[in-house]
Protein backbone atom coordinates (compact mmCIF):
# COMPACT_ATOMS: atom_id res chain seq x y z
CA UNK A 1 0.00 0.00 0.00
CA UNK A 2 2.54 2.53 0.83
CA UNK A 3 4.45 1.45 -2.17
CA UNK A 4 1.20 2.43 -4.40
CA UNK A 5 1.06 5.59 -2.53
CA UNK A 6 4.77 6.32 -3.01
CA UNK A 7 4.00 5.44 -6.90
CA UNK A 8 0.85 8.29 -6.72
CA UNK A 9 2.84 10.51 -5.28
CA UNK A 10 5.85 10.39 -7.90
CA UNK A 11 3.29 10.18 -10.35
CA UNK A 12 1.77 13.36 -9.55
CA UNK A 13 4.90 15.47 -8.80
CA UNK A 14 5.86 14.14 -12.20
CA UNK A 15 2.79 15.48 -13.74
CA UNK A 16 3.20 18.75 -11.75
CA UNK A 17 6.13 20.23 -11.78
CA UNK A 18 7.01 18.63 -15.32
CA UNK A 19 3.79 20.36 -16.74
CA UNK A 20 5.13 23.69 -15.05
CA UNK A 21 8.61 23.39 -16.06
CA UNK A 22 7.21 22.30 -19.68
CA UNK A 23 5.09 25.45 -19.85
CA UNK A 24 7.65 28.17 -18.32
CA UNK A 25 10.45 26.70 -20.71
CA UNK A 26 8.50 26.99 -23.83
CA UNK A 27 7.14 30.75 -22.58
CA UNK A 28 11.37 31.22 -22.86
CA UNK A 29 11.79 29.81 -25.50
CA UNK A 30 9.30 31.49 -27.68
CA UNK A 31 10.37 35.02 -26.11
CA UNK A 32 14.20 34.26 -27.00
CA UNK A 33 13.95 33.14 -30.38
CA UNK A 34 11.85 35.93 -31.58
CA UNK A 35 15.01 38.05 -30.12
CA UNK A 36 17.60 35.84 -32.05
CA UNK A 37 15.53 35.58 -35.23
CA UNK A 38 17.97 38.77 -36.26
CA UNK A 39 20.67 35.79 -36.19
CA UNK A 40 19.72 33.54 -38.76
CA UNK A 41 21.23 29.71 -38.43
CA UNK A 42 21.36 28.40 -41.69
CA UNK A 43 22.00 24.24 -42.19
CA UNK A 44 23.62 24.95 -45.94
CA UNK A 45 27.02 24.03 -46.39
CA UNK A 46 27.71 26.83 -48.63
CA UNK A 47 28.07 30.72 -46.62
CA UNK A 48 27.39 33.64 -48.40
CA UNK A 49 30.59 34.77 -50.87
CA UNK A 50 29.79 38.48 -51.45
CA UNK A 51 31.38 39.56 -47.72
CA UNK A 52 34.53 38.10 -46.31
CA UNK A 53 33.82 36.77 -42.93
CA UNK A 54 35.92 35.46 -40.01
CA UNK A 55 34.54 31.84 -39.42
CA UNK A 56 34.22 30.07 -35.82
CA UNK A 57 33.12 26.89 -34.17
CA UNK A 58 30.00 27.60 -32.35
CA UNK A 59 28.27 25.12 -30.21
CA UNK A 60 25.07 25.09 -27.99
CA UNK A 61 24.08 22.18 -25.86
CA UNK A 62 21.11 21.31 -23.46
CA UNK A 63 20.76 18.41 -21.10
CA UNK A 64 16.73 18.17 -20.62
CA UNK A 65 15.45 15.35 -18.25
CA UNK A 66 12.34 13.13 -18.41
CA UNK A 67 9.65 13.33 -14.88
CA UNK A 68 8.19 10.41 -13.76
CA UNK A 69 5.01 10.93 -15.19
CA UNK A 70 6.77 11.07 -18.81
CA UNK A 71 9.10 8.22 -17.99
CA UNK A 72 5.95 5.98 -16.66
CA UNK A 73 3.92 6.81 -19.99
CA UNK A 74 6.60 6.23 -22.13
CA UNK A 75 7.13 3.18 -20.68
CA UNK A 76 3.69 1.72 -20.96
CA UNK A 77 3.83 3.05 -24.81
CA UNK A 78 6.99 0.55 -25.46
CA UNK A 79 4.92 -2.56 -24.24
CA UNK A 80 2.03 -1.51 -27.53
CA UNK A 81 3.95 0.51 -29.73
CA UNK A 82 2.65 3.94 -31.62
CA UNK A 83 4.51 7.09 -31.18
CA UNK A 84 5.82 8.17 -27.23
CA UNK A 85 4.51 11.43 -27.57
CA UNK A 86 5.49 12.33 -23.84
CA UNK A 87 8.80 12.27 -25.30
CA UNK A 88 8.21 15.38 -28.28
CA UNK A 89 8.21 18.10 -26.27
CA UNK A 90 11.36 17.06 -23.94
CA UNK A 91 13.39 16.80 -27.44
CA UNK A 92 11.89 19.33 -29.05
CA UNK A 93 12.76 22.03 -25.86
CA UNK A 94 16.25 20.63 -26.23
CA UNK A 95 16.60 21.46 -29.62
CA UNK A 96 15.38 24.77 -29.54
CA UNK A 97 17.13 25.46 -26.46
CA UNK A 98 20.49 24.25 -28.05
CA UNK A 99 19.80 26.82 -31.28
CA UNK A 100 19.53 29.66 -29.24
CA UNK A 101 22.57 28.42 -27.27
CA UNK A 102 24.55 28.14 -30.29
CA UNK A 103 23.19 31.73 -31.35
CA UNK A 104 23.69 33.11 -27.95
CA UNK A 105 27.56 32.24 -28.64
CA UNK A 106 27.11 33.08 -31.86
CA UNK A 107 25.98 36.83 -30.81
CA UNK A 108 28.74 37.29 -28.27
CA UNK A 109 31.23 36.42 -30.78
CA UNK A 110 30.10 39.35 -32.99
CA UNK A 111 28.67 37.00 -36.12
CA UNK A 112 25.60 37.79 -38.69
CA UNK A 113 24.99 34.21 -38.86
CA UNK A 114 25.26 30.42 -38.55
CA UNK A 115 25.55 28.47 -40.85
CA UNK A 116 25.90 24.92 -41.69
CA UNK A 117 24.62 24.10 -38.21
CA UNK A 118 23.94 20.40 -37.45
CA UNK A 119 22.59 18.42 -34.32
CA UNK A 120 23.26 15.85 -32.14
CA UNK A 121 21.35 13.90 -29.56
CA UNK A 122 22.61 11.11 -27.11
CA UNK A 123 20.95 9.65 -24.22
CA UNK A 124 22.39 10.43 -20.67
CA UNK A 125 21.25 8.86 -17.35
CA UNK A 126 19.87 6.03 -18.52
CA UNK A 127 17.07 4.43 -17.16
CA UNK A 128 13.11 4.90 -15.89
CA UNK A 129 14.06 8.49 -15.13
CA UNK A 130 16.39 9.52 -18.15
CA UNK A 131 17.59 12.64 -19.79
CA UNK A 132 18.88 13.41 -23.27
CA UNK A 133 21.17 16.09 -24.51
CA UNK A 134 21.36 17.75 -27.83
CA UNK A 135 24.24 19.67 -28.92
CA UNK A 136 23.68 22.26 -31.99
CA UNK A 137 26.44 23.21 -33.69
CA UNK A 138 27.73 25.60 -36.57
CA UNK A 139 29.95 27.85 -37.82
CA UNK A 140 29.56 31.40 -36.92
CA UNK A 141 30.07 34.00 -39.65
CA UNK A 142 31.77 37.32 -38.36
CA UNK A 143 32.22 39.91 -40.65
CA UNK A 144 36.03 41.11 -41.09
CA UNK A 145 35.88 45.27 -41.89
CA UNK A 146 39.55 44.75 -42.42
CA UNK A 147 39.15 42.85 -45.50
CA UNK A 148 39.93 43.20 -48.88
CA UNK A 149 39.73 40.48 -50.37
CA UNK A 150 41.44 40.59 -53.61
CA UNK A 151 44.70 41.34 -51.54
CA UNK A 152 43.96 38.51 -49.19
CA UNK A 153 47.23 37.34 -47.50
CA UNK A 154 46.93 33.64 -47.19
CA UNK A 155 43.69 32.43 -49.59
CA UNK A 156 44.23 28.92 -47.92
CA UNK A 157 43.99 30.68 -44.47
CA UNK A 158 40.81 28.17 -43.13
CA UNK A 159 39.53 31.12 -41.15
CA UNK A 160 38.77 33.81 -44.05
CA UNK A 161 35.86 32.53 -46.37
CA UNK A 162 37.45 32.73 -49.46
CA UNK A 163 35.46 34.29 -52.64
CA UNK A 164 34.41 31.91 -55.31
CA UNK B 1 21.20 36.21 -50.93
CA UNK B 2 19.05 36.86 -47.76
CA UNK B 3 18.81 34.64 -45.13
CA UNK B 4 16.31 34.88 -42.58
CA UNK B 5 14.75 32.30 -39.77
CA UNK B 6 11.45 32.99 -39.26
CA UNK B 7 9.76 31.94 -35.93
CA UNK B 8 8.12 28.63 -36.31
CA UNK B 9 4.32 27.83 -35.79
CA UNK B 10 3.96 25.97 -32.45
CA UNK B 11 2.34 22.48 -31.90
CA UNK B 12 4.59 20.79 -35.34
CA UNK B 13 7.09 18.74 -33.80
CA UNK B 14 4.31 18.18 -30.02
CA UNK B 15 1.24 16.56 -30.84
CA UNK B 16 -1.17 17.85 -29.31
CA UNK B 17 -3.94 16.20 -26.58
CA UNK B 18 -4.51 15.46 -22.90
CA UNK B 19 -1.32 13.29 -21.34
CA UNK B 20 -3.70 12.27 -19.09
CA UNK B 21 -6.08 10.59 -21.16
CA UNK B 22 -3.22 9.33 -22.61
CA UNK B 23 -1.98 7.88 -19.59
CA UNK B 24 -5.40 6.62 -18.09
CA UNK B 25 -6.15 4.33 -21.89
CA UNK B 26 -2.30 3.23 -21.41
CA UNK B 27 -2.57 2.05 -18.01
CA UNK B 28 -6.21 0.63 -18.72
CA UNK B 29 -4.72 -1.10 -21.89
CA UNK B 30 -1.77 -2.41 -19.55
CA UNK B 31 -3.73 -3.83 -16.41
CA UNK B 32 -5.96 -6.02 -19.12
CA UNK B 33 -3.18 -7.56 -20.91
CA UNK B 34 -1.72 -8.07 -17.40
CA UNK B 35 -4.97 -9.66 -16.44
CA UNK B 36 -5.16 -11.83 -19.24
CA UNK B 37 -1.43 -12.43 -19.55
CA UNK B 38 -1.39 -13.99 -16.04
CA UNK B 39 -4.07 -15.28 -16.04
CA UNK B 40 -3.06 -18.25 -19.44
CA UNK B 41 0.14 -18.49 -18.15
CA UNK B 42 -1.56 -19.16 -14.27
CA UNK B 43 -3.57 -21.77 -16.12
CA UNK B 44 -0.25 -23.11 -18.92
CA UNK B 45 1.67 -23.26 -15.59
CA UNK B 46 -1.00 -25.44 -13.68
CA UNK B 47 -1.63 -27.87 -16.16
CA UNK B 48 2.43 -28.24 -16.98
CA UNK B 49 3.12 -28.26 -13.38
CA UNK B 50 0.63 -31.49 -13.08
CA UNK B 51 2.70 -33.65 -15.15
CA UNK B 52 5.31 -33.33 -13.09
CA UNK B 53 5.48 -37.18 -11.16
CA UNK B 54 4.34 -36.70 -7.50
CA UNK B 55 7.92 -38.25 -6.64
CA UNK B 56 9.50 -35.73 -7.75
CA UNK B 57 7.42 -33.20 -5.42
CA UNK B 58 8.76 -35.27 -2.47
CA UNK B 59 12.18 -35.19 -3.49
CA UNK B 60 12.05 -31.47 -3.85
CA UNK B 61 10.47 -31.46 -0.42
CA UNK B 62 13.20 -33.47 1.04
CA UNK B 63 16.03 -31.16 -0.56
CA UNK B 64 14.60 -28.08 1.09
CA UNK B 65 14.03 -29.68 4.55
CA UNK B 66 11.14 -27.65 5.83
CA UNK B 67 10.33 -28.07 9.52
CA UNK B 68 6.45 -28.55 9.92
CA UNK B 69 6.74 -28.64 13.63
CA UNK B 70 6.83 -32.80 13.31
CA UNK B 71 9.89 -33.22 16.15
CA UNK B 72 7.64 -31.72 18.98
CA UNK B 73 6.19 -33.52 21.70
CA UNK B 74 2.15 -34.34 20.61
CA UNK B 75 3.15 -37.36 19.40
CA UNK B 76 -0.33 -38.11 20.42
CA UNK B 77 -2.31 -36.23 18.38
CA UNK B 78 0.18 -36.52 15.32
CA UNK B 79 -0.85 -40.03 15.54
CA UNK B 80 -4.25 -39.53 15.46
CA UNK B 81 -4.41 -36.94 12.99
CA UNK B 82 -2.34 -39.53 10.60
CA UNK B 83 -4.68 -42.03 11.69
CA UNK B 84 -7.27 -40.33 10.66
CA UNK B 85 -5.95 -39.00 7.50
CA UNK B 86 -5.61 -42.53 6.56
CA UNK B 87 -8.90 -43.97 7.04
CA UNK B 88 -10.08 -40.83 4.79
CA UNK B 89 -7.61 -41.70 2.01
CA UNK B 90 -9.45 -44.71 1.43
CA UNK B 91 -12.27 -42.64 0.13
CA UNK B 92 -10.33 -40.27 -1.75
CA UNK B 93 -9.62 -41.02 -5.57
CA UNK B 94 -5.98 -41.56 -4.62
CA UNK B 95 -4.12 -41.55 -7.94
CA UNK B 96 -1.41 -44.50 -7.26
CA UNK B 97 1.59 -42.63 -6.03
CA UNK B 98 0.41 -39.78 -3.88
CA UNK B 99 0.79 -40.08 -0.14
CA UNK B 100 -0.19 -37.71 2.47
CA UNK B 101 1.83 -36.89 5.77
CA UNK B 102 -0.18 -35.23 8.54
CA UNK B 103 1.64 -32.70 10.57
CA UNK B 104 0.51 -30.52 13.78
CA UNK B 105 1.97 -27.07 14.50
CA UNK B 106 1.15 -26.49 18.36
CA UNK B 107 0.51 -22.84 17.68
CA UNK B 108 -2.82 -20.57 18.13
CA UNK B 109 -3.39 -19.99 14.46
CA UNK B 110 -6.87 -20.69 12.79
CA UNK B 111 -5.44 -22.78 9.85
CA UNK B 112 -4.84 -25.64 8.10
CA UNK B 113 -3.07 -26.14 4.52
CA UNK B 114 -1.87 -28.57 2.15
CA UNK B 115 1.79 -28.25 0.11
CA UNK B 116 3.42 -30.19 -2.27
CA UNK B 117 5.26 -33.38 -1.49
CA UNK B 118 1.70 -34.47 0.14
CA UNK B 119 2.30 -32.40 3.56
CA UNK B 120 -0.66 -31.09 5.27
CA UNK B 121 -0.43 -28.88 8.43
CA UNK B 122 -2.64 -28.23 11.02
CA UNK B 123 -2.65 -25.53 13.54
CA UNK B 124 -3.70 -26.07 17.30
CA UNK B 125 -5.65 -23.11 16.96
CA UNK B 126 -7.67 -24.78 14.17
CA UNK B 127 -8.61 -28.09 15.50
CA UNK B 128 -9.45 -25.74 19.41
CA UNK B 129 -12.26 -24.60 16.60
CA UNK B 130 -14.07 -27.26 15.68
CA UNK B 131 -16.66 -28.57 17.48
CA UNK B 132 -16.55 -32.38 16.03
CA UNK B 133 -14.03 -35.34 14.03
CA UNK B 134 -16.66 -35.02 11.30
CA UNK B 135 -15.80 -31.33 10.75
CA UNK B 136 -12.21 -32.29 11.38
CA UNK B 137 -12.79 -34.83 8.88
CA UNK B 138 -14.35 -32.60 6.67
CA UNK B 139 -11.14 -30.01 6.49
CA UNK B 140 -8.49 -32.52 6.21
CA UNK B 141 -10.41 -34.59 3.62
CA UNK B 142 -10.78 -31.00 1.48
CA UNK B 143 -6.79 -30.63 1.91
CA UNK B 144 -6.61 -34.01 1.68
CA UNK B 145 -8.33 -33.96 -1.90
CA UNK B 146 -6.12 -31.00 -3.21
CA UNK B 147 -2.55 -33.38 -2.48
CA UNK B 148 -4.99 -35.68 -4.34
CA UNK B 149 -5.99 -33.16 -7.57
CA UNK B 150 -2.48 -32.16 -7.04
CA UNK B 151 -3.85 -28.70 -6.19
CA UNK B 152 -0.61 -27.60 -4.36
CA UNK B 153 2.29 -28.38 -7.26
CA UNK B 154 -0.45 -26.43 -9.90
CA UNK B 155 -0.87 -23.76 -7.76
CA UNK B 156 2.98 -23.27 -7.55
CA UNK B 157 3.55 -23.66 -11.15
CA UNK B 158 1.31 -21.33 -12.29
CA UNK B 159 2.40 -18.66 -9.08
CA UNK B 160 5.81 -19.22 -10.82
CA UNK B 161 4.65 -18.75 -13.99
CA UNK B 162 2.77 -16.12 -13.43
CA UNK B 163 5.40 -14.24 -11.59
CA UNK B 164 7.99 -14.39 -13.83
CA UNK B 165 6.16 -12.67 -16.24
CA UNK B 166 5.48 -9.71 -14.09
CA UNK B 167 9.07 -9.81 -13.49
CA UNK B 168 9.10 -8.94 -17.18
CA UNK B 169 7.19 -6.24 -16.86
CA UNK B 170 7.83 -4.97 -13.30
CA UNK B 171 11.91 -5.79 -12.91
CA UNK B 172 12.92 -8.25 -10.45
CA UNK B 173 10.39 -7.93 -8.22
CA UNK B 174 8.57 -10.47 -10.12
CA UNK B 175 11.96 -12.71 -10.27
CA UNK B 176 12.22 -12.39 -6.46
CA UNK B 177 8.96 -13.75 -5.79
CA UNK B 178 9.26 -16.95 -8.53
CA UNK B 179 12.80 -17.38 -6.45
CA UNK B 180 10.98 -17.40 -2.80
CA UNK B 181 8.90 -20.27 -4.16
CA UNK B 182 11.54 -22.21 -5.85
CA UNK B 183 14.25 -21.68 -3.11
CA UNK B 184 12.60 -22.09 -0.10
CA UNK B 185 9.81 -22.65 2.51
CA UNK B 186 9.01 -19.11 2.15
CA UNK B 187 6.08 -19.53 -0.41
CA UNK B 188 4.50 -22.97 0.69
CA UNK B 189 1.87 -21.30 2.56
CA UNK B 190 1.20 -18.95 0.29
CA UNK B 191 0.63 -20.90 -2.85
CA UNK B 192 -2.65 -19.48 -3.77
CA UNK B 193 -5.58 -22.66 -4.96
CA UNK B 194 -8.10 -21.41 -7.50
CA UNK B 195 -11.70 -20.69 -6.52
CA UNK B 196 -12.80 -24.30 -8.50
CA UNK B 197 -10.00 -26.40 -7.02
CA UNK B 198 -11.20 -25.19 -3.72
CA UNK B 199 -14.74 -26.37 -4.73
CA UNK B 200 -13.62 -29.30 -6.62
CA UNK B 201 -11.71 -30.17 -3.14
CA UNK B 202 -15.25 -29.64 -1.03
CA UNK B 203 -16.79 -31.86 -3.45
CA UNK B 204 -14.55 -34.99 -3.27
CA UNK B 205 -14.29 -33.97 0.56
CA UNK B 206 -17.76 -34.37 1.16
CA UNK B 207 -18.36 -37.48 -0.78
CA UNK B 208 -15.42 -39.10 1.39
CA UNK B 209 -16.95 -38.03 4.34
CA UNK B 210 -20.18 -39.27 3.92
CA UNK B 211 -18.28 -42.87 2.93
CA UNK B 212 -16.44 -42.53 6.42
CA UNK B 213 -19.22 -41.77 8.68
CA UNK B 214 -22.30 -42.87 6.89
CA UNK B 215 -23.35 -39.41 6.53
CA UNK B 216 -22.67 -35.87 6.06
CA UNK B 217 -23.88 -34.77 9.50
CA UNK B 218 -21.43 -31.82 11.49
CA UNK B 219 -19.57 -31.54 7.73
CA UNK B 220 -20.52 -28.47 7.32
CA UNK B 221 -19.79 -26.91 10.97
CA UNK B 222 -16.53 -25.36 10.55
CA UNK B 223 -17.81 -23.21 7.87
CA UNK B 224 -20.76 -22.43 9.27
CA UNK B 225 -19.08 -21.37 12.47
CA UNK B 226 -16.51 -19.36 10.58
CA UNK B 227 -19.76 -17.78 8.42
CA UNK B 228 -21.11 -16.60 11.80
CA UNK B 229 -17.38 -15.02 12.90
CA UNK B 230 -17.53 -13.11 9.26
CA UNK B 231 -20.86 -11.65 10.05
CA UNK B 232 -19.72 -9.87 13.04
CA UNK B 233 -16.97 -7.67 11.07
CA UNK B 234 -17.61 -4.92 8.79
CA UNK B 235 -16.42 -6.24 5.47
CA UNK B 236 -19.74 -6.86 3.16
CA UNK B 237 -20.13 -10.06 1.22
CA UNK B 238 -19.73 -9.23 -1.97
CA UNK B 239 -15.71 -7.56 -1.19
CA UNK B 240 -15.03 -10.71 0.28
CA UNK B 241 -16.34 -13.35 -2.21
CA UNK B 242 -13.98 -11.48 -4.43
CA UNK B 243 -11.56 -10.59 -3.47
CA UNK B 244 -11.02 -14.16 -1.82
CA UNK B 245 -9.87 -17.17 -3.83
CA UNK B 246 -11.75 -19.49 -1.15
CA UNK B 247 -15.63 -19.47 -1.82
CA UNK B 248 -17.17 -17.98 0.60
CA UNK B 249 -17.72 -19.81 4.17
CA UNK B 250 -22.08 -19.43 3.57
CA UNK B 251 -21.28 -20.79 -0.18
CA UNK B 252 -19.62 -23.90 1.20
CA UNK B 253 -22.32 -24.58 3.37
CA UNK B 254 -24.92 -24.19 0.82
CA UNK B 255 -22.38 -26.24 -1.73
CA UNK B 256 -22.62 -29.30 1.17
CA UNK B 257 -26.00 -28.70 1.24
CA UNK B 258 -26.31 -28.97 -2.66
CA UNK B 259 -23.95 -31.60 -3.12
CA UNK B 260 -25.49 -33.77 -0.57
CA UNK B 261 -28.86 -33.40 -2.17
CA UNK B 262 -27.66 -34.25 -5.47
CA UNK B 263 -26.10 -37.11 -5.05
CA UNK B 264 -28.44 -38.23 -2.08
CA UNK B 265 -26.22 -38.58 0.77
CA UNK B 266 -27.62 -39.82 3.92
CA UNK B 267 -27.93 -36.74 6.15
CA UNK B 268 -28.72 -38.21 9.49
CA UNK B 269 -26.82 -39.53 11.91
CA UNK B 270 -24.66 -38.95 14.74
CA UNK B 271 -21.23 -36.68 15.15
CA UNK B 272 -18.23 -38.39 16.75
CA UNK B 273 -16.65 -36.53 19.13
CA UNK B 274 -12.85 -35.61 19.08
CA UNK B 275 -10.68 -36.94 21.69
CA UNK B 276 -9.68 -34.86 24.59
CA UNK B 277 -5.74 -34.39 23.14
CA UNK B 278 -5.51 -30.48 22.33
Amino acid sequence: MNNLLLFLGLLFCGWFFGRRAEQRHYKSIIERELEFNALPAIASRFPPTDTAYEQQLVAGSTVVSSDYFKSITAAMINIFGGEVKPFEALIDRARRESILRMKAEAKSAGADMVFNIKMETSQIAAGRTGAIEVLAYGTALIPTNVVDIASAPNVTDMNVATPA
Amino acid sequence: MKYENRQPEEGINVSKGSPVKTFLQLVISTLLLLTVSIFVLYLSGAWLAKKIPFRYEEAIMEKIDVDFGSSGSDQDIREYLSELSARIAVHLPNPDEVSYTVHYEPEDVFNAYATIGGNIVFYKGLLKALPNENALAMVMAHEMAHVSHRDPVAGLGGGVASAIALSTVFGSSGSEYAGSFINGAGGLTAVQFTRKMENNADDAAILAVSKLYGHTVGADSLFKHIDEKRKESSKPDWFSRFSSTHPLDSDRVENIKQKTLELELPTSGDTTPLPDLW
